[in-house]
């Protein structure tokens, strides 16, 4: 039995280490002007991320909204529970926040959910939305939902809030959706 | 011997309606055909009352049934959402797909905003207090169901199934009981209301039905009344006309008589040789010239009348003289003094025109007017002729206006709309006895008339009567003065 499970832990110590260096150079990347920022030309489009109206916070760090979408903050200033809303996997929107904030891929974000999820650190898994519009309404009827639109898809219903003192029109605004090959 | 027969009011039928029957007598001419215009124009103003009363009832009636069927639908509908809105609530648990529960969300949100509207047309709609108080009630129990069913609904989309539930027990159902029981309540009160406008519209109902009752009752009592006037009236004309008709049928027979009577005596005296004398021959011929010519007048008076009975035709006018009216009047006034005494004054204005007439009636009419001068002045009394002739203006022609006047026993007011009716005599000639056919004013006027003239009478009781024949001037003839020089001649008979 013992040594069944050395042969398991011998097999699984790799596959860890593989995705901790993968999720590593993901955020040198990310935070150190890697290959993810350099391919954000002037033709991309910004993504704003929302809130519910009722929701207090304004402002944002990078870092804190790492932490929230990464599901390793789970409450607001106000007490309510966050509620990660992100489009279906594929979505440019989605893909932009992977790997601009989580500065994972989707295989990577999966998996650490999943690991999350299983160990007890995160409580609740993202909400998955097909519409920009169910993304609206999903943050406009839930007090404690976080979620990113594009801008042609904001209303009043919901709340931007800034990343860095910035808002998504603002020059230096980071958080911008790469041009698909084709577009 | 003289047969004095009277046809006044004992032959009449008593009636209570004493004062009825003469208004109906004295318009039985006309009051046939203003009492069918009395009585159409109340039919039809009764009519307008009872369509305007009808259709006022039937669209307080719509009205009513309207309000109550849309009041139902509305409370209906507001039930139904307000379920609608918990329904499409409840119906997020049952999935964990988040597109669906969005779709469940919207539902509800969307049941949601229709109750409110409702609730705020229910409060706009309110009239009375108690509803009012009831619409703010179930706006503040919704509003307090909505902030929990936003907690039940955000836990659901969050995907904590357990605190949605809790919440919802918790806080959703006491919440949404309230609101039930205020639709209930809604609905009681509407239905109270609904009972009275039933009520109030049975109420006006039975109110239109007693008011067309009364409304048709009273046409069919003025309709009856109307028919029955009418019928009376006719059968007082008819009535008054056959005593008219016995009248005259007694004044002629006994007119007939008068000098049947005698000429039949003088006839009897000259054949049983009683009279024998060639003196006592010639008055006894006298006097059966006399009664024949009397008895000849009557007849010719009787066939005057009768041939004035057709107005339609009229005589061959002609352009006259005034001399020779004035001749014709002379020459009548003549004979007439042979039977009795009388004074004509004669006040004629010279140069009178021509006037337009026929000579033969102009004369009948005079004589007419003339004989009764005589017989109603009293013995002896003055008789005045007076001509004068009026210049044409815009308003009328010019005309020649032959008066005669009498003082005698003159014409009662009352009786002054009736001389001129066939067979109409007054009641003071009769007791008088004075005889006569009641036929002469009635062939005057008509002959005047028929002529395009008129003949008037001005009378005062007991101081005399002046009869007008006015006759228009002659084409082309000009008056001259209006009233000319009096006293231009005068003949004085005795």
């Amino acid at each position: 039995m013992n040594r069944r499970l050395r042969t398991v832990r011998w097999l699984v110590l790799p596959c860890l280490l593989f995705v901790l260096m993968q999720e590593m150079n993901a955020r040198a990347d990310l935070w150190e002007g890697g290959p993810a920022s350099a391919n954000i030309g002037s033709v991309s489009e910004p993504l704003a991320v929302v809130v519910n109206r009722s929701n207090p916070v304004e402002n944002l760090t990078s870092s804190e909204l790492r932490n929230i979408f990464l599901g390793s903050r789970n409450y607001w200033p106000n007490g309510k529970r966050i509620t990660i809303v992100m489009r279906e996997p594929g979505d440019p929107s989605r893909k932009t926040v992977l790997h601009e904030v989580c500065a994972m891929s989707e295989d990577q974000f999966k998996n650490h959910f999943l690991h999350g999820l299983f160990t007890g650190e995160i409580l609740v898994s993202p909400k998955i939305l097909v519409s920009p519009t169910g993304m609206r309404k999903f943050v406009f009827n839930v007090p404690g939902a976080i979620g990113y639109l594009r801008l042609e898809d904001l209303d009043d219903s919901v709340k931007v809030i800034r990343i860095d003192e910035l808002l998504p029109n603002d020059k230096g605004y980071k958080l911008k959706i790469q041009p698909q090959p084709g577009n | 011997m003289k047969t004095q027969i009277s046809y006044g009011e004992s032959h009449l039928p008593r009636y209570p309606l004493g004062m009825l029957d003469r208004v109906l007598s004295m318009g039985s001419r006309h009051s046939s055909m203003l009492l069918l215009v009395a009585v159409c124009i109340g039919v039809s103003v009764v009519g307008a009352l009872v369509i305007r009363d009808l259709r006022a009832a039937n669209q307080e009636a719509q009205k009513i049934y309207t309000g109550s069927v849309r009041g139902l639908q509305r409370i209906g509908e507001l039930q139904f959402d307000a379920q609608e809105t918990r329904r499409a609530t409840l119906y997020a648990l049952t999935t964990t797909d988040s597109n669906l529960q969005i779709d469940y969300a919207d539902q509800t949100r969307e049941a949601d905003r229709r109750v409110r509207d409702g609730i705020d047309e229910y409060a706009r709609k309110a009239t009375v207090p108690e509803e009012k108080a009831l619409a703010d009630r179930l706006r503040r129990d919704w509003t307090a169901y909505l902030a929990v069913r936003d907690d039940v609904l955000a836990s659901i989309l969050e995907g904590s199934t357990q605190e949605a539930v809790h919440r919802d027990l918790a806080g959703g159902v006491p919440a949404f009981e309230l609101v039930r029981q205020d639709l209930k309540e809604v609905k009681r009160v509407y239905g109270e209301e609904a009972s009275r406008s039933q009520e109030n519209l049975e109420a006006s109902s039975r109110r239109s039905a007693t008011r067309l009752a009364g409304i048709l009752s009273f046409t069919f009592l003025l309709s009856t009344m109307a028919v029955w006037a009418i019928q009376r009236s006719q059968m007082l004309s008819r009535m008054q006309l056959a005593r008219l008709q016995m009248e005259f049928v007694a004044s002629v027979s006994h007119e007939l008589r008068t000098p049947l009577a005698v000429i039949r005596s003088a006839a009897d005296n000259i054949a049983d040789g009683i009279v024998h004398t060639p003196e006592a021959l010639v008055r006894y011929g006298n006097v059966l010239r006399h009664q024949s010519h009397s008895m000849t007048e009557l007849v010719d008076q009787i066939l005057l009348f009768a041939s004035t009975e057709d107005r339609t035709t009229r005589p061959p006018l002609t352009t006259i003289q005034f001399d020779r009216i004035l001749q014709a009047v002379l020459a009548h006034a003549h004979v007439l003094e042979l039977d009795t005494t009388f004074n004509l004054e004669l006040d004629i204005a010279p140069d009178l025109p021509p006037v337009l007439g026929d000579l033969t009636g102009i004369t009948q009419i005079l004589n007419n007017v003339v004989g009764n001068a005589i017989k109603y002045g009293g013995d002896g009394a003055p008789i005045t002729l007076r001509a004068i002739a009026t210049r044409p203006s815009s308003g009328s022609p010019g005309e020649i206006r032959i008066a005669v006047t009498d003082r005698g026993i003159g014409i009662d007011a009352s009786e002054l709309p009736h001389i001129f009716d066939p067979f109409y005599r007054s009641p003071r000639v009769h007791s008088a006895q004075i005889h006569g056919t009641g036929l002469g004013l009635a062939v005057a006027k008509r002959l005047a008339e028929s002529m395009g003239g008129r003949l008037s009478v001005v009378s005062q009781l007991h101081r005399g009567s002046t009869f007008t024949l006015h006759l228009p001037l002659a084409k082309g003839a000009e008056a001259p003065v209006a009233l000319a020089t009096p006293q231009q001649s005068r003949l004085t008979h005795l």
